[in-house]
């Protein structure tokens, strides 16, 4: 039997039946667990992100942490995966992209057994999208919350110019998102195969004359030699940062007796980097009228303290708060919860939470804020006490 | 034997030193108290526990409405109180607190602001010291 084209791999093994429609295995175990998981992550993300409170940020950064695993997963199984995995097998001449975008003006698209290429180009731009997402996601983690691998090496300033980036790239891929699905429904009614099943089950029914090459299997074992030369390399560079001298402010609190007694006595022993050196001076030269009350000590001690509080201002820390605080209200230069900052994020926080047995008072940081002492504000660290 | 009996003596003086250790410092305390009232006041008589307990319930108008000491202080001294931003305050009372009027300048730095705060004046030595008196009673 002369073999002019190789014959086509099919799942039973078969030759088709010349004429009939063939069922192939497209996307393999591995590939659909990545789709379906980078769904969930993405969705994770996307809600703890935009809609639930601030305490929820931990699971935000495990939905980040997540998905960098899965990218750099699909990365290598780009690589060493199966045929219709590998990104070889979807990269086109830019030719063949025009030609299947005019067959879709023409509601007739030419089929692809993998992706086509109008999806390949989504695929491609969805990748970027996440790949900036986890790396702003990161520097902002770093640099505004002093949190993850980069919290050493990372400034505020960049931190809080990731963010915005963030959010920005967050709104992109979430239209991206529904442009990929709309694609989809599209592909799906135009060629009448069903992509939907076809990345649940893994198997796509082609019609007779469509093209279906030799599929090349995977490479496991490379795969896995590969994701292991990356988590090497990973724990090297994480490793690396985290022998660095921080430049960046990420020192502890110090402790000061006097302070604690003092101040602590009556209310928080507030983080000196919580106001700036004016303000901490300003407050230090009233405290016989401090907010009202006699809080008046010896010369001596009310110098030691207001030595210790201006060396310790703001302006010493890189944390988030610190940064936040060092603008204060001109009308009340020495309250911090008259700060622009403090007054947007407490917005929402009915009065009457404020008065609960377990706060008591807005200057109580401590009542909700688990880590007020040390200065960080850690959104994870927050806890609205019932009662 | 003479140096156990020696050892003994040492011990039991050391023993009742350290008990009795927080009230000389007191016992100071109350008598430049006394020695200051006798110069505010030639008729001063001596400290009154009962005058004490009476300047500790009495409510005086704070700028924020009716204030007195057992405001923050409990309405017993010999509880716990709470400060206004909801700090635990030790109870007042030397039978709950034996630390309390030992330490001079601590003692001049409450009496300062608070009596500023309740009454809208400084204490006088009589009050002071009967104030003093009252809570080493009990």
């Amino acid at each position: 039997m002369p073999q002019d084209a190789p014959p086509i791999q099919l799942a039973s093994g078969e030759p088709s039946p010349a004429g009939a429609a063939r069922t192939v295995k497209v996307w393999d175990v591995p590939t659909r667990l990545f789709h379906w998981s980078l769904v969930a992550l993405v969705a994770t993300g996307a809600l703890t992100g935009l809609f639930t409170p601030e305490w929820w940020m931990g699971v935000h950064v495990w939905a980040g942490y997540g998905m960098v695993g899965l990218i750099t997963f699909r990365i290598v199984w780009g690589v060493f995966g199966p045929e219709y995995s590998r990104v070889v097998s979807f990269v086109y001449p830019p030719r063949s992209t025009l030609e299947h975008m005019r067959g879709l003006l023409m509601l007739r698209p030419p089929h692809y057994v993998g992706h086509n290429p109008t999806g390949a180009l989504m695929v491609f731009a969805l990748a970027g999208v996440l790949i900036a997402l986890v790396t702003t996601g990161l520097l902002a983690l770093g640099g505004e919350e002093k949190q993850g691998p980069l919290a050493l090496v990372v400034g505020y300033s960049l931190g809080s110019g990731a963010k915005r980036v963030h959010h920005a790239l967050t709104q992109l891929l979430l239209l991206m998102s529904m442009l990929h699905v709309a694609g989809v429904v599209t592909e799906s009614v135009l060629t009448g195969d069903n992509l939907v099943r076809a990345i649940v089950t893994g198997w796509k029914t082609l019609p007779p004359e469509a093209p279906h090459p030799t599929p090349r299997p995977a490479r496991p074992w490379a795969a896995a030699a590969l994701t292991a030369a990356l988590a090497g390399c990973a724990a090297l560079g994480i490793g690396w940062v985290a022998r660095q001298p921080p430049p960046h402010g990420l020192r502890a609190v110090p402790r000061n007796a006097t302070y604690d007694k003092e101040c602590g006595t009556c209310h928080d022993a507030h983080a000196p980097s919580l106001l700036p050196a004016a303000s901490w001076a300003g407050i230090m030269l009233g405290l016989q009228d401090h907010f009202g009350e006699d809080a008046s000590l010896p010369p001596e001690t009310t110098q030691a303290l207001a030595v210790w509080l201006v060396g310790s201002a703001a302006e010493t820390f890189d944390t988030e708060a610190a940064n936040r605080f060092r603008t204060v209200a001109p009308a009340s230069p020495h309250r911090i919860t008259a700060t622009p900052y403090w007054v947007r994020k407490h917005a929402e926080i009915a009065p009457a939470v404020f008065k609960r047995e377990r706060i008591k008072s807005r200057v109580n940081c401590s009542g909700c804020h688990r880590d007020a002492s040390s200065g960080r504000f850690d959104d994870q660290a927050i806890t609205i006490p019932e009662g | 034997m003479k140096t156990w009996s020696l050892l003994a003596v040492a011990a039991s003086a050391g023993l009742v030193a350290s008990v009795a250790l927080a009230e000389p410092r007191r016992d100071a305390i109350l008598a430049d108290l006394r020695e200051q009232a006798k110069k505010e006041d030639p008729r001063f008589a001596g400290f009154s526990a009962e005058r004490g307990a009476t300047l500790y319930r009495a409510t005086h108008q704070g700028k924020d409405g009716p204030i007195s000491c057992s405001t923050c202080h409990g309405s017993t001294p010999l509880g716990n109180g709470q400060t206004r931003l909801g700090k635990a305050i030790d109870p007042m009372a030397v039978s709950k607190n034996p630390a309390r009027y030992t330490d001079s300048a601590n003692v001049e730095k409450w009496f300062k602001r608070n009596c500023t705060e309740v009454l809208g004046r400084g204490c006088t030595a009589t009050e002071k010291g009967d104030f003093i008196t009252f809570m080493s009673g009990q």
